[in-house]
């Protein structure tokens, strides 16, 4: 029983990784690396490791993709701002 | 082995894995749902596996991300508000039926457990998972959908 539970995380894991690398447009991103974020905290919880899966929730389910939303925000109106002087 | 793991094993799979879907494909706001979902599925399956594992310190990790799963959501609401206030996501009927799964699993654990501590500490956890899931739902439905009750300063922009 531990045994398929620990491949059906993993399979998740793999495949919510996939799609994270596959994801062109960065705001999407950040939304499958929310969620691959909670899905490396089940993967850790399955290990036997609770300790690293608290510190990935809370890196994973938020910091993560308040950093990168922050961070397209602040490229895209410095991209504007050019725009505009030129 | 024994059937809360069983029970977390069938949560943590399709849950998870219809949240992945849901995240991948699709428009925005079908992401934004389930990126909101996938911690409301996620948080009954930990409170699960800590009943199989027979381990009661396991129930903090669903007490985390019962607190942080929604700040995230609230985070995507905020910054992607813009986006999101053209063409509102609204599904009540995953939120009611995810927030409603959460409810079944917690009071399920609590009888299991009985009276004490621990009991209080799975309450709390559940009364976080489902009250930050209705807010944070409602947060993304923007300034419009949220009328009434959005006392919450992330709706308005």
């Amino acid at each position: 029983m531990d045994h398929i539970l620990i491949a059906v995380a993993l399979v998740l894991v793999a495949a919510g990784a996939t799609v994270a690398v596959a994801t062109r447009d960065p705001a999407r991103q950040s939304l499958v690396l929310a969620v691959l974020g909670v899905l490396l905290a089940v993967l850790f919880t399955v290990l036997q490791a609770p300790d690293v899966a608290l510190s990935q929730l809370a890196v994973g389910s938020a910091l993560t993709p308040l950093l990168l939303l922050l961070t397209v925000r602040k490229v895209r109106r410095r991209g504007q701002r050019e725009g505009d002087d030129e | 082995m024994n059937g809360w793991i069983l029970a977390a094993t069938l949560t943590l799979g399709t849950g998870l894995a219809a949240a992945l879907w849901g995240v991948a494909t699709g428009p925005l706001r079908r992401r934004v749902v389930a990126q909101n979902l996938s911690t409301a599925v996620a948080c009954p399956g930990l409170l699960l596996l800590a009943q199989g594992y027979d381990r009661p310190s396991y129930v903090d990790l669903a007490l985390v991300l019962a607190l942080l799963g929604p700040v995230g959501t609230l985070v995507f609401a905020r910054l992607l508000g813009d986006e999101l206030a053209e063409n509102p996501p609204r599904a009540r009927i995953a939120t009611g039926a995810a927030a409603g799964f959460g409810a079944v699993v917690v009071l399920a654990l609590c009888v299991v457990t009985g009276p004490g501590r621990a009991t209080a500490k799975l309450l709390v956890t559940g009364a976080l998972l489902i009250g930050g899931n209705l807010l944070a739902s409602r947060a993304l439905a923007g300034p419009a959908g949220a009328g009434k009750g959005s006392g919450a300063p992330w709706t308005t922009s």
